[in-house]
């Protein structure tokens, strides 16, 4: 495969590296998708229109749709298929959490707004005043003293594992052997009226979330305490949401077969393309600073930012920057819609690819 | 184009009519015989029953907590069929597109999403934009929520608690209001364990009680065409019919709409402490003309129950076949989703099964009874067609009782009802009540001026058969099932109410997200133009 990076600051559109116009880049782009054996949707930075779009071509061509974050999505989804969850929101977080546990040390820059949000947001809970505890566990032993926070350090891995389970024996009262710090955490978890506990799954594996989880269930047989998985980049609830409406299923979803079918490590888009089971990659990255492909790719949508290199590159508009769009916002929990600063005349994802599937067939939705 | 029916069974009981006879449709619309008798198409409907489309006023088929469900039990809804050209991803498993092709070939073409929060409203009508054919409306939830329970314990008049309702319905396009679990659900988060009518909510000083009747009469003088819709206290506990008719007597002459009745059902008598209620209830709303109910039948099977009743789906989580449940404790409500099994061989759930039918053989108005599963809280939605047929034969109810566990005739009254429900029964059911207690004027009948929403019939020996697929059905004049298959999409649209808050009110909860959650309250609207044009539909408020 060929394939050139654009090289014009001025073009928007580019076939082989030559600026081109939007309705060839669309016939061209409709050849490299609509002939293909397997199309994988890969990245799936976007709107929910625009992965409405993606989802029904690729039921049109029998290809593939993953996201950036399907990694981290999956893990909070096994645990959830495998037991459950108990979830609650950022809102309700905020104004009750009288305790809040985070877990891990990556949950600041998984959510900036976290620290504004919820931890040191004063509570508003109908019994206002008390004092919101925060406890903290973490690899390190943390720089947390601003919070305020309790802290003990667990491991990583296996023996995360580990010590997630003898704070969770401890907090049941169980006479094992903890690290230094566990007990005072676990009495604080113990005593919490609404503890919230927050981590970011892509940082932990789905053994640890389920340990988190068994906590919770078991401080639930007294009191309350609930959870806040922070949600991905890129829109990954979003495009969860949506990807679930429309096929039943999350994301790594493919329609090779027909009828669509969901299993995480067959429709990897990484592993795809590098076990050179796909032959057309079609790269949606609408964000600013989202990421780009790794090798040249057959199509790529993304925003002008996004250095991809690709037989055939569009570059798209932002959502709720450069156009309205509806996006998951993460300081509410559920979708929103997102207005733009200001409107300019690039295409969107969904338009694109809307025009990609009028032109590979009929247009049924 | 000018269609012609003709030579079947017209049945449209709002219009008391019951005979053989044509009907045409003009358009989108039923019309008046033309004088010259022509017709561009003509379908000969000899030995067929025709009825309005279907309107199913409960049924849990959109949404966040809906979605959850999909996510927590795809090993339950696998893709069934290979890729249909022409209507794609109505094969896939639980998506919004089968939803949409499922009740189509049915023959129900408007259908009511109960239970959305607001702050997921934008959600369930994107969900709602994806399900193809039927019309469909949300109903907006209240009364477990911090703004209204603190306008409540702040002694706000009637006109505030009015304008937040109405805030809510018009933010959310909303078709009406329901409340669940009032005020046991904002409890279940300070750790409450029950919670009953005359319970108070802590911190905020008022009862379930108090917020029902609130929030029915401000729905009621709003003029909001469908009244309170309630799902009460104590849903799924034996002895919880105490609760149902302490419910209906606190509606005093208001309209109020129960739903579900057949979890409310329950009484604590018998060997197992679990018995029917049934005949209390029914002897209840057959007197209180101000009530209607809807019956939340159960049916044997794999299911998935999806409630904001999170203090209930709470309470339940040891039953959850297979064993795995998500409890969400959300803004207002939140949600509660839990796998379930309906067996045959259960003593409870066959009581349940024989609850539900018992109210639908024991409540005498048929304009007051509304035919629902709770989709898929009671059965899913494809049960219907069974169910129908267990309401018309006596015959098919006593094979199914042969199977059941034999306590059960000790507990219910089921095995001594005669009843069986006749096509005009079924049309009302389903049909005309609902349309009219939804204030939907052109639906649920076939009287010229009506929306051209027709299902037709092929009666047979198995009745089940006869609805699972109609021989047509025609969507606002548009024929697109055909042989019980559905041929191609169309889409509908959203139903709301639009009552007008006042500004000041608009003006207060703007100040509240902004000052409680650091948020401009616009994000919680539900703007048009992020739906397909012409999407919402307004139905006229009374006043």
């Amino acid at each position: 495969m060929t394939a050139t990076a654009p090289d014009s600051a001025e073009a928007a559109v580019w076939i082989d590296g030559e600026p081109a116009s939007f309705d060839l880049a669309v016939s061209q782009a409709a050849r490299l998708i609509g002939d293909s054996a397997m199309a994988v949707f890969a990245h799936l930075g976007t709107d929910t229109a625009g992965v409405r779009e993606a989802v029904l071509l690729a039921e049109q061509v029998g290809g593939v749709l993953d996201h950036a974050s399907s990694a981290a999505m999956l893990a909070n989804l096994d645990v959830m298929r495998e037991t459950g969850l108990m979830l609650t929101t950022p809102l309700e977080a905020a104004v009750r959490a009288d305790v809040v546990w985070l877990i891990g040390d990556s949950v600041f820059e998984a959510w900036p707004e976290l620290e504004s949000r919820i931890v040191a947001r004063s509570r508003r809970s109908p019994a206002e005043n008390a004092a919101r505890r925060v406890v903290w566990t973490r690899t390190t032993s943390p720089a947390a003293s601003q919070l305020g926070a309790t802290t003990c350090t667990i491991g990583e891995g296996a023996e995360r594992l580990v010590h997630l389970a003898s704070l969770r024996a401890r907090s049941n009262g169980r006479p094992v052997c903890a690290g230094d710090g566990f007990d005072a955490v676990a009495a604080i978890l113990r005593d919490a009226k609404f503890g919230v506990a927050i981590w970011s799954a892509a940082e932990l594996e789905p053994l640890a979330i389920e340990a988190i989880n068994g906590l919770v269930r078991d401080l639930n047989q007294t009191s309350r305490f609930s959870t806040l998985p922070l949600v991905s980049a890129d829109n990954g609830a979003g495009v969860e949401a949506a990807c679930a409406w429309m096929t039943g299923f999350p994301p790594r979803t493919g329609f090779s077969r027909g009828a669509p079918h969901h299993d995480p490590w067959r429709y990897d888009s990484r592993r795809l393309i590098s076990a050179g089971e796909t032959d057309c990659v079609v790269w949606i990255s609408s964000f600013e600073r989202g990421a780009a492909p790794r090798a040249p790719v057959h199509v790529a949508l993304c925003e002008p930012g996004v250095a991809a290199a690709a037989r055939v590159r569009i570059d798209v508009a932002r959502p709720g920057v450069d156009h309205d769009a509806v996006l998951y916002d993460p300081r509410i929990g559920a979708l929103v819609v997102q207005t733009a600063a200001r409107s300019q005349d690039k295409p969107t994802v969904a338009a694109t690819l809307a025009a990609i599937r009028a032109e590979i067939g009929s247009a049924p939705c | 184009m000018l269609t012609r029916i003709v030579g079947g069974r017209v049945l449209d009981p709002a219009n008391r009519r019951d005979a053989i006879g044509d009907l045409w449709l003009d358009g989108d619309h039923i019309v008046v015989a033309p004088p010259d008798g022509r017709a561009d198409e003509t379908y000969d409907a000899s030995g067929c029953i025709i009825m309005a489309g279907g309107v199913d006023i409960h049924s849990h088929i959109a949404g966040a907590n809906v979605n959850t469900a999909r996510l927590l039990l795809p090993e339950q809804h696998r893709a069934h069929a290979t890729r249909p050209a022409a209507t794609p991803l109505s094969n896939a498993g639980w998506s919004t597109f089968e939803t949409g092709k499922l009740y189509a070939q049915m023959g129900f073409t408007t259908v009511v999403e109960p239970a959305i929060s607001p702050h997921h409203a934008l959600h369930a009508h994107l969900e709602l934009a994806d399900t193809p054919v039927i019309d469909k409306a949300i109903l907006a939830i209240l009364g477990n929520d911090d703004f209204g329970l603190s306008l409540m314990r702040d002694g706000a008049g009637p006109n505030a608690i009015r304008d937040h309702v109405a805030w809510t319905l018009q933010s959310s396009k909303a078709l009406g209001l329901k409340v669940i679990n009032a005020g046991g659900v904002a409890a279940f988060k300070d750790n409450v364990r029950s919670f009953s009518f005359d319970d108070v909510v802590p911190h905020y000083g008022v009862s379930s009680r108090q917020i029902v009747k609130t929030l029915q009469r401000a729905v009621h003088e709003l003029g909001v065409p469908h009244p309170l819709h309630v799902h009460c206290n104590n849903l799924g506990l034996p002895g919880n019919y105490q609760t149902a008719l302490d419910t209906i007597a606190a509606a005093e002459d208001l309209p109020l709409h129960l739903a579900h009745l057949q979890f409310y059902g329950y009484g604590a008598e018998g060997k197992q402490g679990f018995s029917s209620a049934a005949p209390k209830l029914a002897e209840a709303v057959n007197a209180a003309k101000n009530v209607t109910i809807d019956v939340g039948q159960a049916m044997f099977g794999q299911t998935v129950t999806i409630s904001s009743d999170v203090l209930r789906q709470f309470s339940a989580r040891g039953q959850a076949r297979p064993n795995k449940y998500v409890i969400i404790d959300g803004d207002a409500n939140g949600g509660g989703v839990m796998p379930y099994n309906y067996r045959v061989g259960s003593f409870a759930n066959a009581v349940q099964f024989a609850i539900g039918l018992e109210l639908f053989l024991l409540i005498e108005d048929p304009w007051r009874v509304f035919f629902t599963t709770d989709h898929p809280n009671g059965a899913p939605f494809t049960a219907y067609p069974d169910l129908f047929a267990l309401l018309m034969s006596r015959d098919v109810r006593a094979a199914w009782l042969a199977k059941l566990p034999a306590e059960v005739e000790s507990v219910t009254t089921l095995a001594s009802l005669t009843r069986e429900y006749q096509w005009e029964e079924i049309a009302i059911v389903t049909r005309a009540a609902p349309a009219r207690l939804l204030g939907l004027k052109d639906r649920g009948h076939l009287a010229p001026g009506a929306r051209a929403d027709v299902a037709i019939y092929r009666p047979g020996v198995d009745l089940a058969a006869t609805f699972r697929g109609a021989t047509r059905v025609y969507k606002d004049g548009e024929c697109v099932v055909t042989d019980g298959a559905l041929t191609h999409y169309r889409f509908g649209r959203a139903l709301t109410v639009a009552p007008a808050p006042d500004r000041t009110m608009i003006k207060r909860i703007g100040d509240y997200y902004d000052e409680r959650y650091g948020l401009d309250a616009d994000l919680l609207r539900v703007p048009e133009a992020a739906l397909p044009e012409r999407f919402f539909e307004t139905v006229a408020c009374l006043n």
